[in-house]
């Protein structure tokens, strides 16, 4: 019963808070915006399940890794806005560190 | 920081589940809409745009369900199930949720109150900084190694010259007539105890006052300090907890002092089992307070006081013993006339600063442990019992939960549901024993004797037994929920092949088998706590009815101490002369007389008598007996009953020769088969004074149960001035209603005389026995609590066997077994257990009752008729507690059986 909603796979799930806290780090953001800007980033490569953000959004926030309020956006339409925190970033550079160590691995095994 | 923010989103995520969900819609909507917008702004028509959007976005339900998945709300959801479920079953067997309430609740409770107990004996915390550093101080005679108390003249010397205490105090317990105008302007007056201290006393106790100031150490001269300090409670009770009461002046004794402080809170004098003193008043004040003696400020070698000292800063109590033994053989070789064979010995704190010779720490410390031990154990087999009967439960429902573990039902989650189940059972137990635990220090004062002074140890539940308590109880629903829910969700219940073929054996499981000793144990158990708890009972019930050789009835009692008042004899003669006249003449009044002590008093005197015929295996060849010093007319006052003689006149006076009453069994002692009257007895011993026997009464009780010598003499009060006398006012109708022209009386002859004491003689005996009377409820309860304790167990035990048996039942019923045949074969597996306890039951109860033989009255450890009510209430139980599940087996459709399992 508690496995009726098969979790992404560990990698992706963590590839996905990673991915939500770099998109925080430049600017606070709502949901949609989030989703734009990885699409962005990604330039397209990256298909995110839309959806999927919003258990990842509420679990980096009772991580404490963001924060949320409810703002107003530019065309006046009220949307939770997330904030990423201290330790949020502190999180996402040590993700980033992980995933560079974990690159250059993988880099110096093919390139031998 | 936002970790803790984290931890609060969370919190609130769970619990403001309502709140969660609508902001949950709303950012998926708005992030629909957002991406609808985009979609149409490319050039898609509006349906297909939010087509698209929903597509994109993914299953709606899906991360719907991830979120509350995430935020926890699905254990919440669980577990109100599990608890709703959990109360319909409750519902469905009340009397089980019942059981288990009153169980639990008095097992939880029980451990609370005697941990409080134990709490406040061991660990009393003294409201004294740094009350480790305290040691009490007790002589020990260096020859035999007894404890006795210091005298003054040694303490000083000790205080002063030893240098093995940062400081050293001392205290004496004194009565003290105390009148005070009340707030109201109404004047008080009651004979109370209280403490002479020494006037460094409360700061060697680094004590603050609850209010204004303690005595300073050595700032007045001896007798120019008349200062008092009156304890918390008697602030309250006598002042009305009024703080205009410092600067207030009292009498205490008959000479003034000035109230100048108010000790703290619960502060009920050093000694744990010593009186509470109302009031303390510096020993400087010794001859004021005590006029005439000469005992407690002068003297070495055996003395008066209670000794405190604190250590000195970092000393073990090894090093402060030996500093003081040194210093004690100092004195010892000083003063060898008194101090010969001085010692010291010290006791910690943590023993209560009682008299070693008296309250043994060790006994002590064994006592509570096996308090504790024992209300542990009773919690222990509750919990045992308990847990067989959800074992049982969980049997029957074998089935569903075989069902349910191979539907895909995870272990956890099951688990998760039987500790709900178990927590929903446990909780009016917990409530109920919070209730019985708030009674708690309410039993003291029915358990200790009412006395003209305050004893018992003043257990309060603070917060540490609020603690203890807690965890017993979470221990317990641990152990009674836990231990089923890990059995039952054993995959041994889910369906295995042997079950389905129908293989499986009679069910004599091992751990049947261990609940069926426990429930003998029980059993056995409750039958000698019956027979105890019966014994108790009857012989008080007899011991009201008894002929008590006097008449209690429309008699009133006031008592006076007119020595405290520094009266001398011949005022005093005056004074008691002058109040019995007047009392007689009262209308209403049959007879009047002085008596101390009167039956059921809390003082007693005794007397020594010598007769060269007496019965008696004292060196000396005396009689010691207990005697009253009494007035004319005593005799028709008390209600005695003269059996030869007479009582005493006016004529038996100072002068005359001197003359006694005897009771009819002490004159047999002294006189065996002679008649007493005109004989004579020695006072004293061989060369003391003759006394002549005037006048034989008969044997009167004049203390409780227990205590039953009814050897008594009586002694003219003309001949044997006594300073503190007791007035017996015989009444024609309501006693009480006399009180208030007695009262005027007395104030009339002294207004600044207290009486005490004043109360009924028939209130006097019903006080007397209430000790009595409470022992015999808390047997009582305990039987009760036994019986009930042991009845769930087998209740538990035989519903486990009609569980376990289900299917053989259902072959039995289908081959032709009546109903009441697989009753009886149901009933005779309980009925055995019962006879076994029973039998092991009887065995003990009759070694109990013979070592009860001495606390009975009028009655034989062995009496008939307790030894029927026992086993007839025991076959009472285990009739109802073998009937109850034995029912449901009858009750079974025998196809609904045979495929049960």
């Amino acid at each position: 019963m508690a496995q009726r909603h098969p979790a992404e796979p560990d990698a992706l799930r963590g590839s996905i808070d990673m991915l939500v806290l770099k998109a925080l780090s430049l600017a606070p953001m709502h949901g949609y915006g989030i989703g734009l800007r990885i699409q962005q980033i990604s330039r397209g490569r990256l298909e995110v399940n839309q959806g999927s953000l919003y258990p990842a959004l509420q679990r980096l926030e009772h991580r404490g890794d963001v924060e949320s309020d409810w703002q107003a956006t530019e065309n006046n339409r009220r949307a939770r806005y997330y904030r990423i925190t201290k330790q949020g970033r502190k999180a996402l550079g040590d993700e980033v560190d992980k995933w560079k160590r974990f690159a250059d691995t993988i880099a110096l095994i093919l390139e031998s | 920081m936002s970790a803790l923010k984290g931890l609060a989103a969370r919190f609130k995520s769970v619990f403001a589940t309502s709140a969660s969900e609508s902001r949950m819609e709303e950012e998926f909507q708005f992030h629909l809409s957002m991406e609808t917008e985009r979609r149409i702004a490319e050039g898609m028509s509006a349906d297909e745009a939010r087509r698209h959007a929903l597509i994109v976005f993914g299953g709606l339900d899906q991360h719907r369900e991830a979120m509350r998945d995430g935020r926890g709300a699905r254990l919440l959801a669980d577990f109100t199930g599990d608890v709703r479920y959990a109360l319909r079953a409750a519902r469905r067997s009340p009397g089980f949720a019942i059981a288990v309430a009153l169980t639990l609740g008095i097992g939880i409770g029980v451990n609370g109150i005697v941990f409080g107990y134990v709490d406040t004996m061991l660990f009393r915390p003294l409201p004294a900084r740094d009350a480790n550093e305290l040691v009490g101080v007790f002589t020990v005679d260096t020859r035999t190694g007894a404890p006795g108390l210091l005298a003054y003249e040694d303490y000083l010397d000790f205080r002063d010259h030893s240098n093995a205490f940062a400081g050293l105090a001392g205290a004496s317990g004194v009565p003290l007539n105390l009148v005070s105008n009340g707030s109201s302007g109404a004047s008080a007056a009651d004979m109370v105890w209280g403490e002479m201290v020494t006037e460094n006393y409360f700061s060697v106790l680094a004590m603050h006052p609850a209010l204004g100031r303690f005595f300073a150490a050595g700032d007045a001269p001896v007798g120019g300090n008349a200062d008092a300090v009156l304890s918390y409670e008697s602030w309250k009770l006598r002042f009305g907890g009024d703080s205009s009461v410092i600067g207030r002046v009292i009498r205490l004794n008959g000479s003034e002092f000035t109230v100048t402080g108010v000790a703290p809170p619960g502060y009920r004098g050093i000694r744990t089992f010593g009186f509470w003193p109302e009031i303390f008043v510096p020993v400087g004040m010794h001859d004021v307070v005590m006029p005439g003696s000469r005992t407690l400020l002068h003297g070495r070698g055996d003395g008066w006081m209670y000794v405190v000292g604190r250590m000195r800063h970092g000393w073990t109590q090894q090093q402060t013993e030996r500093a003081a033994r040194l210093f004690a053989m100092q004195l010892s070789q000083a003063y060898p006339a008194t101090d010969a064979n001085f010692g010291i010995t010290l006791v910690p704190g943590s023993g209560g600063f009682d008299h070693p010779a008296f309250v043994k720490p060790r006994v002590l410390t064994l006592a509570s442990a096996m308090g504790l031990f024992a209300s542990v154990l009773t919690l222990l087999i509750i919990c045992a019992n308990l847990a067989n009967m959800q074992l049982a439960r969980a049997a029957a429902r074998s089935h569903e939960i075989a069902i349910r573990l191979s539907l895909g039902c995870s272990r956890g989650r099951l688990m998760r549901q039987l500790v709900a189940e178990a927590m929903v059972l446990a909780l009016p137990g917990a409530a109920l024993a919070a209730l019985f635990m708030r009674l708690g220090p309410r039993f003291e004062s029915y358990a200790v004797p009412h006395l003209q002074f305050r004893v018992g140890i003043g257990a309060t539940t603070d917060y540490r037994v609020a603690l203890f308590t807690g965890l017993i109880a979470l221990v317990a629903v641990a152990l009674f929920g836990l231990a089923p829910a890990l059995r039952a969700s054993r995959p041994r219940l889910a369906p295995s092949p042997a079950n389905v073929i129908g293989t499986k054996s009679r069910g004599a499981r091992p751990g049947r088998r261990v609940g069926g000793v426990l429930v003998v144990a029980q059993l056995a158990m409750s039958v000698v706590l019956l027979v105890g708890g019966t014994l108790f009972v009857r012989s008080m019930m007899l011991a009201r009815g008894m002929d008590l050789g006097f008449d209690p009835s429309n008699r009133l009692l006031v008592s006076v101490n007119v020595g405290l008042q520094n009266y001398d004899e011949s005022r005093g003669r005056r004074f008691y002369d002058e109040v019995l006249a007047r009392a007689r003449s009262l209308p209403d009044v049959v007879n009047a007389t002085w008596a101390f002590p009167v039956p059921f008093d809390t003082y007693g005197r005794g007397m020594a008598l010598y007769a060269p015929t007496a019965r008696t295996n004292t060196r000396e060849g005396v009689v010691v007996t207990n005697a009253s010093v009494v007035a004319e007319d005593f005799v028709k006052s008390l209600g005695l009953r003269l059996q030869g003689g007479r009582g005493f006149t006016l004529a038996d006076s100072a002068g005359a020769p001197p003359v006694v009453v005897v009771s009819r069994s002490l004159a047999t002692r002294l006189w065996p088969g002679r008649n007493p009257v005109g004989a004579r007895a020695r006072r004293g011993g061989a060369s003391g004074p003759e006394l002549l026997v005037v006048g034989v009464v008969a044997d009167a009780t004049f203390s409780s149960l227990g205590d039953r010598t009814v050897e008594h003499a009586y002694v003219p009060l003309r001949q044997n001035y006594a300073p503190w006398q007791t007035l017996v006012l015989h009444t024609r109708a309501d006693a009480l209603g006399a009180l208030p022209r007695v009262r005027e009386i007395i104030a009339s002859v002294d207004p600044t005389l207290p009486s005490f004491g004043a109360m009924t003689l028939r209130q006097g005996v019903e006080s007397g026995f209430a000790t009595a009377r409470m022992a015999a409820s808390v047997a009582g309860f305990f039987a009760a609590l036994a019986l009930l304790i042991a009845a769930v167990g087998l209740y538990a035990v035989v519903a486990g066997t009609v569980a376990e048996r289900t299917r053989e039942i259902g072959v039995r019923l289908a081959l032709g077994s009546t109903p009441g045949g697989v009753l009886r074969f149901i009933m005779r597996g309980g009925a055995r257990l019962g006879a076994l306890g029973l039998l092991i039951g009887l065995g003990g109860a009759i070694g109990v009752a013979k070592m009860m033989g001495g606390l009975l009255y009028g009655l034989s450890p062995s009496d008939p008729v307790t030894f029927a009510i026992a086993p007839l209430t025991l076959a009472l139980v285990v009739m109802i507690a073998t009937y109850l599940p034995a029912r449901r087996a009858v009750r079974l459709d025998p196809i609904a059986a045979l495929r049960s399992d």
